[in-house]
C-alpha cells in the first residue's frame, strides 16, 4: 500500500507543475511564500545556506541540505522540513529560538497542507554554474570563440576609443626615447651608445622595426620575458614549507622558461609541456623527453605547506589549481575549494575533478623536517643508466660497510684475546732525553704468540719521538729478528713478514688499531717514512738515511722510531713463528727532549697463540680491503612531476580534507563542456594540457599579458581575473583581434611583439597632457605611453651593466649546501642570500624570507601569482641610493671606466650611457659647479656625480 | 594654493576611476604622495600606538599566568585527551598530568595570581587585563606564529602591524610606521612582519639590536658631501620633472623620499641613542650604559620609537631556536622569563610615568601554551598546546586589574569566554579605532581583512 502511495506521489510531482498550476500555485503564493520569506530566507536563501540548505528555489529543497532532501512532496510526515517546524526534535527545531522560534500553529498547518498538495512551487531557479547562470556563463565574453583574423590595424582600435571621448593621442616619442623604451622592454637592459647612434643614423622607414628584430634575437630577450612568466607562475628556489628547503634542481625549469622565450616556442606547446611534457614527449629522443620533463617543473614548484608536507598535500593541490586557473584561464579556480565559486562559473565539483588529476600525479618531493631528504626527483638519463651507476656505487658502499663491520668484529675479538693472557716482561719510565736498555733471557713462546713493545706518553703530555731497538733471538737456533732490519723496505707493508715472523705496527689505546696510512716522506724529507692511522702524529717511522736528520728534533741515522700521542700509546708487535725459547734485548730513548717529561714503555708477552694470526689477518685485511666507495654519483635530475597512481579524488566537504564525500570523475571544467579524461589509467594531465591550450580564453589571457607587459596595463586591467569580478576589457574588439592573430600565427609570441611595438600607440610620447591626464588618468584609452619606474631586476642589472660588471651568461644551479648535509628544521630553517654578477632573474629567491633587494623594489611575490609589478615609493629605497655598498661599488666602477677622459668628454660619455643623449648646456654647467664645489679629489668627485645621476629619476624611469 | 587645489581635484578624479594598481592608488590618494599620510580610523580610538611583545616558542600558561591548584593536586593522574600533539605519536599512548613547577601568589589590588617566574610584571597587574582563555588554530610553531601575526595559519598575509600602519598612516615621516625589533628571525621568517599585498610602505622595518639597527641608514660619506649630492639630485630631478610637464605624482613622490631618507639617517640613530636617558631609567630596564642588545634595550627602544610617533613596534624576545619551546626542560623558562620580566615591567612603569600608557597599547603574547600533561608525570618538559594559553593587554583603553576568561581546572581547555586569535586581533583593532570587519583591502578580486571571516571584540577588557 505504501509503495502505491509513493508511486502516485511521484507521478504527481513529475507532472506536478502543470497539474498544480491553478490552485496549488495560488495557495503557495498566498500561504507559503510569505512564511518562507519572513522566517526562513534569512538563513536559507541566496548566499546563505545554513546546513547547505536553500529554501528560495524549488531546486533548493529538492536537493536539500546536509541531511538530504527536506520535502517529500505529498508526505508531510516524511518531510524533514515539516518535522523541523513542528519542533519535535530539539536538535532539529526550526526556526531556531534566537531567530523568532516556533511558527504559529496556523503557519505550520499551511506548510503541512502545501506539502500534502505535492509542494507546488513556481520558483524555478535558473541553472547555476558556480556563481553564474548557465546561460550567462556559456556566453561570457572571455569564453566565446575567437573571431576570424581581419586585416585591421591595432591603431585603428585605439583611435576609435579615443575619438569617442574626443581625445587625440599625443605625438610620437623621439628616437632616443624609443630605443631606450624598446631595449628595456625587450631585454631589461639599457641600449649602448653605439646602438643608439646606429638607430639615429638609420633614416629608413623600417629603422625601428630593425631595432625590434635585433632585440628579439638577443639572448637577453628571454631573460626579461622569461622573468615575466616566472612572476605569473610564482617561481621560487625554495619549497616554502616550514623549513623553506632549497630546491637545487628548480633552476632547470627557470632556464627552460627563459630559453623557450628565446626560441619563440609556440605558446600552446609551452602550455602543454608545462602540464604534461613528460607524457607528450614519452618515446621521443632523450633530449626532447628531458625538455618535456623539465617543463613540468611548473607543477613541481607549487608551494609546499606545513611540517610534514605529505599531510598538507591538499594545500599544495590548491596552490596548483589556483595558479593554473589564474595563470592560464584568468579564473580564480582556487576559490572553489570549499564551495561553488561565488561569482564565476566554477563549481566545487569542478575543483575536485581537477584535484583528482593532480592527486594522480607524483610530484617531486623537496624534503621536509620529518622527512629530511628529497625524493621522487626525475632522472634525466635512462633509468637503466641510473640503476647501473647507483648499483656500482651501492655495491662499493656495501662492500666497504661489510669490510668495516668485519674488521670491527675482528678487532673486538682481538681485544678479548689481548686482554686475556698478558705478561709484562719489562717496563720502565724514560726520563726527558734519556734512554733505558731492557733485556730478557729465556722467554718461552709458542707459535702465534706476540711480543709487544708499547710506548706511552707520560701523564697527559703530548707526543714524543722515541727511538726504539728490539732484537729477538731464537735460543739454540740460527734465527734472530731485529727492528733495524725493517728500515729497508719499510714501506712494503704493515704487517710485514720477516723470516717467518711478522711485525705489526698499531695504536693500542683501546685495542689494536693498525697504522694503515703510509707516508713516504715526513716533513718533505724522503728519508723519513712513516705508518700512521690518520693525519695525526701517532706513528711508527724510520730514518733510512746514513746521516742524522734534523727536523723537529735530531733523528739518528738508520733508526726506528715510535711516536705516541696524547693519551694514545703506540705498539710494535712481533708474531712468533716458533715454539721455543727466545732472548730479547732492546732500548728506548726519548729523542725529542722539549719541555716534556719523557716517555714510558712496556714490553709484554701476549701469550695467546691465536692472537698472532688474528692480528696479522686484521692488518692484511685492513690494507687489502680498504674500500673507499667515493661520493655518490651525481645523477642529473629535474624537480618535476610524473604519473602517480591514477584515481579519482573524493569531494572534500567544505574544503575539509578529512570529510570526504563522493568520488568526482576527473574531467574538464563543466562550463567548458566538462569532458571526461580519455584514459582513466592515466592522470589526465595530457588531456588537461590540450583543453587549456586550445581554449580561446587561454589565448585571450596570454595576449592580454603581452599587452600588459608592454604597456604596464592590460586591455583587461586584471590579467589574472577574466571572471565577473575582474575588469571588462577596455578594447574588447582589439583583445579578440589580438587573440585571433596569436592563434592564426601559430601561438608565436615574437610576432606579437612586432605587431604591438610597430604601432603608433606603442611609439607615442609619455607626455601626461593635461586633458588626457584629467579624462583618463589611468591611461586606459592609451592616449599616451605610460611612464614607469624600472623594475627591481632592471635597476640592479642596469647598475651592473653600466659599471661593466654584468656577467650576461645564463646561470645554472645555486650554491646551495649539499643535500646530504641538510638538517633544516623549523627552528633552523634554510636562509641565504647569494651574491652574483649574473642577471637578476637568476637571483636565488626564497619563499619564507624575501630577497632583501627584490623586496625593497617590489619584486614578484614568490608565494602567489604576480600579474603585474607594483610600484611603491618608500624612503628605504632612497636610503639604498644614499648608502648601499653595492650601489656605491657600481657607481665607482662606472665612474672609473672613464677616468682617463677629460671632463667634458667624460660627462658626454656618461650621459650617453645612462640617458642616451648629450648633456644640455645647463647640465654641463651644473656638473661643472658640482665638481668644483665637491671637496674631494677627481676620482671621488666623479664617483659622487655618477651617484647623483644613477639615483636620479631619469635613470630609473622609462618614458 | 591654486596649484594644490588642482592637484587634489586631479587626485580625486583619479581615485574615482578606481582600480589603479592598489599601491599607486594609495599614493595618489595621500595628498603628500606618501601612503603613510595620517588617516582617521572608524571610531575614536583609545590607543594611538601599539607595543607588541611576542614571546617566541610557546610560553607555558600553567607555569606563569594561569594558576591551577588542581593540577598540583592531580599530579601524576592519567588522563585521556584527543590532543593534536599526541595523536599517532609513539610513546604518547598514555599521558599524565604534570604539576606547575613554580609557586603562584596574588598580587596588586586585584589580587590576580602570577607565578614567581614574573615577579616584576606581577607588580603591574593592576594595569593589566589578563586573558586566560586564549586559544589558537594550530599547534605547530610556524603556523601558530604566522596566525598570531597575520590571522592566517597557512598562507602569507599582511601582518597586524602592516594593517595598523595601512589604516592610520604615520605621525613621523622620518621613521618607519611599523618597526620590529628582534635579535633573530622567528618562525615563518619575514612573513611575520610582511606587508604582503598591502602597499610596500607598510612593511615592517626590521631592527636587529646592535651597532647598525636599520639597513643603509648609516651615511657612507660625510654629511657635507652628502648635502652637496642631495642638492644636485634635487636639481636634476626637478629639471626632469619640469621637462615632463610637472604633473607626474610618482616622480614627485620619489623626489620627496630622499628628504625623508635624509631625515631617517639622523632620526633612526637618534631614536636608538640612549645617551640622554638617565641612569635611573637605564637601571630600571636592567641596562648598562652603552649596551646595545638585550630585551631591556628592545623595550627602551620601543618606548623611544613610540615617543617619536612610530605607530606599531613589535619586540620579539628570541628567535626560532633557544626560545620558550621547553620540550626538554621547563627550567629553561627561568632564564627566558628573567630576560623579559624586569624590562617589561620597566616599560609599563616608564610609559605610565610619562603619561604615554593612556594611548599606548601594550600587548604580551606567545603563539600557544604548553601541555599541562606529558607522557610521564616526571617528564621535565611540556609539549605544544593550542587549546589554551594566556596573553595580556595593558594601557591604551584597556581595563586594568582584571582577568578575562578561564581554562578548566587543569588548564587544558579555554572553557570560560574563550578568546581565539581572531578575537584578540579584533580587540586590538577596536582599541586602535577600527571595526575589524571594515578594515579591508581589495586584492585579487576579494576584500581581505586581518580577521578573515571571524573575530569578535572582547568588550569586557575595554575600560
Amino acid at each position: 500500500m505504501k509503495t502505491l502511495i509513493s508511486t502516485i506521489v511521484l507521478c504527481c510531482s513529475l507532472t506536478g507543475i502543470s497539474w498544480a498550476s491553478g490552485d496549488g500555485i495560488a495557495f503557495f503564493e498566498k500561504q507559503v511564500r510569505p512564511i518562507l520569506i519572513k522566517h526562513c530566507y534569512e538563513c536559507h536563501a541566496e548566499m546563505n545556506s545554513k546546513g547547505g540548505l536553500l529554501l528560495d528555489t524549488r531546486q533548493g529543497w529538492e536537493k536539500g541540505g546536509d541531511s538530504g532532501p527536506v520535502i517529500v512532496p505529498g508526505n508531510p510526515g516524511e518531510s524533514l522540513l515539516i518535522q523541523a517546524i513542528q519542533y519535535r526534535d530539539p536538535d532539529l527545531a526550526m526556526p531556531p529560538k534566537k531567530k523568532g522560534g516556533r511558527l504559529t500553529d496556523a503557519q505550520i498547518a499551511s506548510l503541512e497542507e502545501w506539502v500534502r498538495m505535492g509542494a507546488p512551487d513556481p520558483r524555478i531557479a535558473e541553472t547555476k554554474l558556480g556563481g553564474m547562470s548557465e546561460e550567462e556563463a556559456k556566453s561570457w565574453w572571455a569564453f566565446r570563440p575567437l573571431p576570424e583574423p581581419t586585416p585591421e590595424k591595432i591603431d585603428a582600435f585605439i583611435e576609435e576609443k579615443l575619438s569617442e571621448k574626443s581625445l587625440e593621442p599625443v605625438p610620437a616619442a623621439d628616437k632616443r626615447t624609443l630605443i631606450r623604451r624598446a631595449t628595456y622592454d625587450l631585454t631589461g637592459l639599457p641600449p649602448t651608445p653605439e646602438e643608439v647612434e646606429a638607430f639615429l643614423a638609420d633614416d629608413s622607414p623600417d629603422a625601428f622595426a630593425k631595432v625590434i628584430d635585433r632585440l628579439l634575437e638577443s639572448r637577453q630577450y628571454g631573460v626579461r620575458w622569461g622573468r615575466h612568466w616566472l612572476d605569473v607562475v610564482r617561481y621560487a628556489d625554495t619549497a616554502g614549507e616550514n623549513t623553506d628547503r632549497p630546491l637545487p634542481h628548480a633552476w632547470r625549469y627557470r632556464n627552460w622558461v627563459i630559453e623557450s622565450f628565446n626560441a619563440d616556442k609556440p605558446f600552446d606547446e609551452f602550455v602543454r609541456l608545462q602540464l604534461a611534457g613528460d607524457l607528450i614527449r614519452a618515446g621521443e629522443s632523450r633530449e626532447r623527453l628531458n625538455e618535456g620533463i623539465v617543463a613540468t617543473g611548473y607543477l613541481a614548484i607549487a608551494r609546499r605547506f606545513g611540517h610534514d608536507i605529505d599531510k598538507r598535500a591538499y594545500l599544495m593541490h590548491e596552490d596548483v589549481i589556483d595558479n593554473l586557473g589564474k595563470n592560464f584561464l584568468g579564473l580564480t579556480t582556487g576559490c572553489a575549494r570549499c564551495h561553488d565559486h561565488k561569482y564565476d562559473p566554477v563549481t566545487a565539483e569542478d575543483y575536485y575533478a581537477l584535484y583528482g588529476i593532480f592527486e594522480s600525479t607524483r610530484f617531486a618531493f623537496p624534503g621536509c623536517e620529518p622527512k629530511g631528504q628529497p625524493r621522487d626527483l626525475i632522472p634525466l638519463i635512462p633509468q637503466a643508466e641510473v640503476d647501473a651507476l647507483l648499483q656500482q656505487w651501492q655495491a662499493k658502499v656495501a662492500e666497504a660497510d661489510a669490510t668495516k663491520k668485519q674488521n670491527e668484529e675482528m678487532v673486538e675479538e682481538l681485544k678479548g684475546l689481548v686482554a686475556s693472557n698478558v705478561h709484562t716482561v719489562a717496563e720502565d719510565k724514560v726520563a726527558e732525553g734519556a734512554n733505558v736498555d731492557f733485556a730478557r733471557k729465556e722467554l718461552e713462546v709458542r707459535e702465534g704468540e706476540v711480543v709487544q713493545l708499547t710506548v706511552f706518553p707520560n701523564g697527559s703530555h703530548a707526543a714524543d719521538s722515541t727511538q726504539v731497538r728490539l732484537k729477538i733471538t731464537e735460543r739454540g737456533g740460527e734465527r734472530s729478528w731485529s727492528l733495524e732490519d725493517l728500515i729497508d723496505g719499510f714501506t712494503s707493508g704493515n704487517p710485514r713478514g720477516d723470516h717467518g715472523a711478522t711485525w705489526c705496527f698499531y695504536e693500542s689505546t683501546v685495542g689494536p688499531a693498525f697504522l694503515t696510512t703510509l707516508h713516504e716522506s715526513l716533513q718533505s724529507n724522503a728519508s723519513l717514512k712513516a705508518w700512521k692511522r690518520k693525519g695525526d702524529a701517532l706513528s711508527v717511522f724510520v730514518n733510512t738515511d746514513e746521516q742524522v736528520v734534523r727536523v723537529w728534533t735530531t733523528l739518528p741515522a738508520r733508526s726506528v722510531f715510535m711516536h705516541p700521542e696524547r693519551n694514545r700509546p703506540v705498539s710494535v708487535g712481533w708474531v712468533s713463528p716458533l715454539d721455543g725459547t727466545v732472548d730479547i734485548s732492546g732500548m728506548v730513548e726519548d729523542v725529542h727532549p722539549s719541555g716534556g717529561d719523557g716517555v714510558s714503555f712496556q714490553l709484554s708477552h701476549l701469550a695467546t697463540p691465536k692472537l698472532g694470526d688474528g692480528l696479522v689477518k686484521t692488518g692484511i685485511d685492513l690494507n687489502r680491503k680498504h674500500v673507499d666507495p667515493g661520493p655518490k654519483p651525481v645523477i642529473p635530475v629535474a624537480y618535476a612531476v610524473t604519473e602517480g597512481d591514477p584515481a579519482n579524488a573524493r569531494f572534500q566537504e567544505r574544503g575539509d580534507h578529512e570529510k570526504l564525500g563522493a568520488e568526482v570523475p576527473r574531467r574538464w571544467l563543466s562550463v567548458f563542456g566538462g569532458d571526461d579524461i580519455a584514459d582513466p589509467g592515466q592522470s589526465g594531465r595530457l588531456e588537461l594540457g590540450d583543453w587549456i591550450a586550445e581554449h580561446p580564453v587561454t589565448a585571450r589571457v596570454m595576449v592580454n599579458r603581452i599587452w600588459h607587459w608592454h604597456f604596464g596595463r592590460g586591455l583587461v586591467g586584471t590579467p589574472n581575473n577574466f571572471g565577473s569580478r575582474g575588469e571588462a576589457p577596455t578594447h574588447p574588439e582589439l583583445l579578440d583581434w589580438l587573440a585571433a592573430e596569436f592563434v592564426a600565427g601559430g601561438y608565436r609570441v615574437k610576432p606579437m611583439h612586432r605587431l604591438i611595438m610597430n604601432t603608433a600607440a606603442y611609439q607615442q610620447s609619455s607626455d601626461r597632457q593635461l586633458l588626457l591626464a584629467e579624462v583618463d588618468p589611468e591611461n586606459r584609452l592609451l592616449g599616451r605611453f605610460g611612464r614607469r619606474r624600472l623594475s627591481a631586476e632592471e635597476i640592479r642589472d642596469s647598475l651592473l651593466f653600466v659599471s661593466g660588471q654584468l656577467d650576461p651568461e645564463p646561470a645554472e644551479a645555486h650554491p646551495f649546501p649539499k643535500e646530504e648535509t641538510w638538517k633544516f628544521t623549523q627552528h633552523h630553517p634554510f636562509n641565504a642570500v647569494y651574491e652574483t654578477k649574473k642577471r637578476s632573474a637568476y637571483l636565488m629567491v626564497q619563499r619564507q624570507r624575501r630577497h632583501p633587494f627584490l623586496a625593497l623594489f617590489d619584486g614578484a611575490d614568490p608565494n602567489a601569482s604576480t600579474p603585474g609589478r607594483q610600484t611603491s615609493t618608500v624612503p628605504t629605497q632612497a636610503l639604498y641610493f644614499l648608502n648601499d655598498p653595492f650601489f656605491h661599488e657600481q657607481a665607482a666602477a662606472f665612474a672609473d671606466r672613464f677616468a682617463s677622459l677629460e671632463d667634458d668628454k667624460k660627462l658626454g660619455r656618461i650621459y650617453r650611457v645612462l640617458f642616451q643623449r648629450e648633456p644640455a648646456p645647463g647640465e654641463r654647467e651644473a656638473a661643472k659647479a658640482f665638481l668644483k664645489q665637491y671637496p674631494a679629489g677627481p676620482p671621488e668627485k666623479w664617483r659622487a656625480y655618477v651617484r647623483v645621476l644613477l639615483a636620479g629619476n631619469e635613470f630609473l624611469h622609462l618614458d | 594654493m591654486q596649484n594644490h587645489f588642482t592637484r587634489r581635484r586631479f587626485l580625486h578624479s583619479a581615485a574615482a576611476g578606481s582600480a589603479l594598481f592598489p599601491g599607486i592608488l594609495q599614493q595618489l590618494l595621500a595628498d603628500s604622495g606618501d601612503p603613510l599620510a595620517l588617516r582617521d580610523p572608524h571610531h575614536p580610538a583609545t590607543a594611538r600606538n601599539v607595543i607588541f611583545l611576542f614571546m617566541t616558542g610557546g610560553v607555558s600558561h600553567v607555569d606563569t599566568f594561569d594558576s591551577k591548584p588542581a593540577l598540583t593536586r592531580d599530579h601524576g593522574k592519567e588522563i585521556k585527551a584527543d590532543h593534536p600533539e599526541i595523536q599517532n605519536r609513539p610513546g604518547y599512548e598514555r599521558i599524565y598530568l604534570k604539576r606547575p613547577q613554580w609557586e603562584f601568589a596574588p598580587h596588586g589590588q586585584c589580587g590576580t595570581e602570577v607565578s614567581t617566574l614574573f615577579p616584576h610584571v606581577a607588580g603591574c597587574l593592576d594595569d593589566i587585563a589578563l586573558i586566560r582563555s586564549m586559544h589558537t588554530s594550530h599547534s605547530n610553531h610556524y603556523n601558530a606564529t604566522l596566525g598570531m601575526h597575520t590571522g592566517s595559519f597557512a598562507f602569507a598575509r599582511p601582518s597586524i602591524g602592516s594593517w595598523v600602519s595601512y589604516g592610520l598612516g604615520t605621525m613621523n615621516r622620518n621613521l618607519p610606521g611599523f618597526v620590529v625589533i628582534a635579535p633573530k628571525q622567528t618562525y615563518a621568517g619575514t612573513q611575520v612582519y610582511a606587508n604582503d599585498f598591502l602597499p610596500g610602505a607598510h612593511q615592517g622595518t626590521l631592527v636587529v639590536p646592535g651597532a647598525q639597527p636599520v639597513a643603509n641608514v648609516a651615511p657612507r660619506i660625510p654629511a657635507d658631501r652628502q648635502a652637496i649630492e642631495l642638492a644636485a639630485l634635487r636639481g636634476i630631478n626637478e629639471a626632469h620633472l619640469a621637462a615632463r610637464g610637472s604633473n607626474d605624482p610618482l616622480l614627485e613622490a620619489r623626489l620627496r623620499t630622499f628628504e625623508t631618507a635624509f631625515g631617517m639617517q639622523m632620526a633612526v640613530p637618534e631614536a636608538f641613542d640612549f645617551k640622554q636617558e638617565t641612569d635611573a631609567t637605564l637601571e630600571s630596564y636592567a641596562l648598562e650604559r652603552g649596551q646595545t642588545s638585550g630585551f631591556g634595550w628592545q623595550c627602551l627602544a620601543a618606548r623611544r620609537l613610540v615617543e617619536r610617533g612610530v605607530r606599531f613596534v613589535e619586540l620579539i624576545d628570541t628567535g626560532s631556536s633557544g626560545n620558550w619551546d621547553a620540550h626538554g626542560d621547563m627550567m629553561t623558562h627561568v632564564g627566558l622569563a628573567k630576560n623579559v620580566d624586569q624590562p617589561i615591567a620597566a616599560l609599563l612603569e616608564d610609559l605610565k610615568r610619562r603619561g604615554m600608557l593612556d594611548d599606548t597599547l601594550v600587548v604580551w603574547t606567545t603563539e600557544f601554551g604548553r601541555t599541562p600533561f606529558n607522557n610521564n608525570a616526571d617528564a621535565k618538559g611540556r609539549e605544544h598546546h593550542s587549546w589554551a594559553f594566556s596573553s595580556w593587554l595593558a594601557g591604551g583603553g584597556v581595563k586594568g586589574g582584571i582577568v578575562h576568561g578561564a581554562t578548566d581546572e587543569h588548564g587544558m581547555r579555554a572553557v570560560e569566554k574563550p578568546v581565539h586569535v581572531h578575537d584578540f586581533h579584533a580587540t586590538i583593532l577596536h582599541l586602535m579605532g577600527f571595526d575589524h570587519e571594515k578594515l579591508t583591502y581589495r586584492h585579487a578580486g576579494r576584500d581581505y581583512r586581518l580577521t578573515d571571516v571571524e573575530g569578535h571584540v572582547v568588550r569586557e577588557v575595554l575600560a
